[in-house]
């Protein structure tokens, strides 16, 4: 999204910065998931034994809501109603987005997903953590690399060893404290 | 039911909980509970949904009473971070937030601690005694209803969370919309049809309700975190002095009614879906406000120990009231009662009606751990405090990593597949844009949980009926309920309107300094002396003090 690069100036009361356009996108997406609940919802087949409301129905009513609310928030964004983003301890409300922070944390959990089959889950966990905290800006790396491989072998060893969950162990194959 | 009957029911269930291996369990959960509560960024709601595939190992009764634990210690925890972390919270510890940690910035964070930590303790117990009595009668009533009553019930639990949670009432429903809409994928539990499978296998089973919940508070908060992390250092208020000393007569004597009067005004509220904790701690801290006199009165804003309790001892309270409708009728009113319920449906245990007589071992153990965890909690925080300001120290860049993991975690381990990690990926973008546009995220979780539940007894009703949807409001039941629902959205949207005009006095407060801090209060009504910046301003100290004097603000 590069909608949000600058804060427009004036935006009242709410707290969200940068253009109305991501949120009135969002707001839109709301209303066409409304819409393909209708398109897809009259595909949905329906036993002419049936002699309640059928499976329809509600399908119907639940994108009918999405319509008119969804419709409702783009009249609201377009008059100039905004929605005022989420507070937190941890969160800076005055700071400019920092999407690529967003992006590389989103590319790490896509990454992650696609080591643990050839990798094992802990090489694959120690790598989320270490590129999610360097990412967040933890400094210097080889204490990140130590707390990521120390982490992973320790929910490794709780959860697949203790707890049973089968974690595909990877290179730990064949320890069995590490559930392999 | 008799109450004789439910005492040795209750007692029964005592007998349980306290066996040494159930006891090690609430000793885990209220530890893992306390721990969330203290760290920012994750609640009870995600470590419910995080901990659900991986404690699936887990006995039912084990699995609950952990869960009660964490439900129980989140509470706790959060009074911690509110107190003494020294940035602006969230808006549900906002009252908290603004005497307690004006309190331990003036060198009394101690007394602030013990008067939330007892607080919640006498509150917790309370309403766990209230709901050991009352659900009985709830459920015995909950068994006769039908389902058109059901529905009824069930409409009301949809609106008030989704227009009531969070500050939009459209934002509210759309995320409840998002939430039923999901829940729909998959195959039509009635007659087996497919619905918006698109024809992916991927779809048939439906999308799993704790990867969706895992999604949006794990990775959409870590990644709405990470778009405005705050830097810098974290400002943690030192406490000083052993926690012997912590509470003095003088402070227990001003705590002890607001303690009483917050948990009956947090149980009620709690029972009822009217916005939860929330409005419970702003009611508390409204009237505590009120009725304090004098030199107390002063003090409010500036750190008045009254302020602290009450909101406490509500909150904790409204916590045990919420679990009233989960536990009699099987409608969770808030994201954390929610995921309790979720975690029922995964053990198999039927959540409803019923629950009081089919697992009438299983409910009482959960409620007699509840006596027990609540007993842990004033142990463990009262002279532990050192380790939880600790915990809130962690760098905040591992932490948010550390979420992601347990987040992958948790994803993988429901179907041991890595497509759900890349489902949980998708949803969280989702949950992102939710909390950056202020959609709430309890309406949609609620939906996602509930709607199944709503929609085969809303066909059940209907075909009942033969189609005539007149039947729906016919029984004096649920025109009962329809008419309780119209005058619970009439309060709540006064309530609402009083707390916001609150909320942004308390903010302009807070943002002004202390000289002008008497020309600002009398704006909202209440009779505060203008002489009171002249007085004050040698007691008080100012906000851009961050290391905090061992000034008295007492006397």
């Amino acid at each position: 999204m590069s909608t949000s690069i600058q804060n427009s100036p004036g935006s009242g009361t709410t707290a969200a910065p940068g253009k109305p356009i991501g949120e009135l996108v969002f707001a839109l997406l709301i209303v066409s998931i409304g819409v393909v609940g209708f398109v897809a919802g009259a595909g949905i087949q329906t036993p002419t034994s049936a002699s309640d409301i059928g499976p329809r129905a509600f399908p119907y009513a639940v994108s009918a809501l999405l319509v008119a609310v969804g419709a409702g928030l783009v009249i609201q964004v377009l008059r100039g109603h905004r929605g005022s983003a989420d507070e937190g301890e941890d969160v800076d409300l005055d700071a400019k987005t920092d999407w690529l922070t967003v992006g590389k944390l989103a590319g790490f959990v896509l990454l992650h997903a696609f080591m643990i089959v050839p990798l094992g889950w802990p090489l694959a966990a120690a790598i989320l953590f270490f590129g999610a905290a360097w990412s967040l800006g933890a400094r210097p790396w080889w204490r990140n690399l130590v707390t990521a491989i120390v982490l992973a072998l320790v929910l490794q060893f709780v959860f697949g060893g203790l707890l049973g969950v089968s974690l595909p162990p990877g290179f730990l194959e064949g320890l069995g404290v590490f559930g392999g | 039911m008799s109450s004789v009957d439910s005492f040795f029911l209750l007692m029964e269930g005592f007998a349980t909980a306290m066996q040494p291996m159930y006891l090690l369990f609430a000793l885990g959960g209220v530890l893992v509970g306390t721990a969330v509560g203290v760290l920012p960024g994750i609640g009870p709601a995600m470590t419910v949904a995080l901990l659900m595939p991986i404690t699936y190992s887990l006995e039912p009764t084990a699995a609950i009473i952990v869960f009660a634990g964490i439900y129980y210690g989140g509470m706790y925890g959060g009074s911690t971070t509110s107190i003494l972390l020294n940035t602006p919270g969230e808006s549900s510890s906002i009252v908290t937030a603004l005497e307690g940690n004006k309190m331990a910035k003036a060198g009394r964070g101690a007394a602030a601690l013990a008067t939330a930590a007892v607080g919640s303790f006498v509150a917790g117990t309370i309403a766990t005694v209230l709901l050991s009595f009352l659900a009985p009668y709830v459920a015995a009533f909950a068994v006769q209803i039908g389902p058109v009553e059901y529905v009824a019930l069930m409409v009301v639990a949809f609106l008030t969370v989704g227009a009531l949670l969070g500050s939009s009432v459209l934002r509210g429903l759309a995320s409840l919309g998002l939430g039923l809409f999901i829940a729909l994928v998959g195959f039509d539990a009635l007659t087996a049809q497919q619905r918006y499978t698109f024809g992916s296998p991927f779809l048939a089973d439906g999308i799993d309700v704790v990867l969706v919940a895992v999604a949006l508070f794990a990775v959409g908060e870590a990644l709405y975190v990470a778009s405005r992390l705050r830097h810098g250092p974290i400002k943690v208020i030192p406490v000083t002095g052993g926690w012997t000393s912590w509470l003095r007569k003088d402070d227990l004597r001003r705590s002890w009614k607001p303690w009483l009067r917050g948990t009956f005004i947090g149980f009620p509220v709690g029972t009822i879906p009217a916005g939860g904790a929330d409005v419970a701690t702003f009611l508390s801290y409204a009237s505590e406000r009120k009725l304090a006199k004098g030199e107390n009165k002063k003090q409010f804003g500036k750190g008045a120990i009254e302020g602290v309790a009450g909101p406490e001892a509500a909150n904790n309270a409204a916590a045990a009231g919420v679990l009233v409708p989960l536990l009699t009728l099987g409608i969770p009113t808030t994201a954390t009662a929610a995921m309790m319920l979720v975690a029922f449906q995964r053990y198999q245990i039927p959540v409803g009606p019923q629950l009081f007589e089919s697992n009438s071992a299983l409910v009482w153990a959960l409620i007699a751990s509840l006596y027990v965890g609540n007993l842990m909690l004033l142990v463990l925080n009262l002279p532990l405090v050192g380790i939880w300001v600790k915990i809130l120290q962690i760098p905040r860049p591992y932490l948010y990593a550390g979420i992601l993991v347990f987040a992958v975690l948790g994803a993988f381990s429901v179907n041991f597949t890595p497509i759900d990690v890349i489902i949980l990926l998708v949803v969280g973008i989702l949950g992102f844009f939710m909390r950056r546009f202020g959609y709430p995220i309890a309406p949609m979780v609620v939906g996602l949980i509930l709607g199944p539940i709503f929609e085969s007894q809303l066909r059940r009703s209907l075909a009942i009926s033969q189609g005539d949807p007149v039947a729906l409001i016919q029984s004096p039941v649920a025109a009962t309920i329809y008419v309780v629902l119209i005058v619970i959205f009439a309060l709540s949207f006064l309530l609402k309107r009083r707390q916001r005009q609150f909320e942004a006095m308390v903010a302009a407060n807070a943002d002004a300094p202390d000289v002008v801090r008497g020309s600002v209060a009398p704006t909202e009504g209440a009779p505060v002396e203008s002489t009171t910046p002249t007085t004050s301003t040698s007691t008080s100290t100012t906000s851009t003090t961050t290391t905090p004097d061992r000034k008295d603000t007492d006397r």
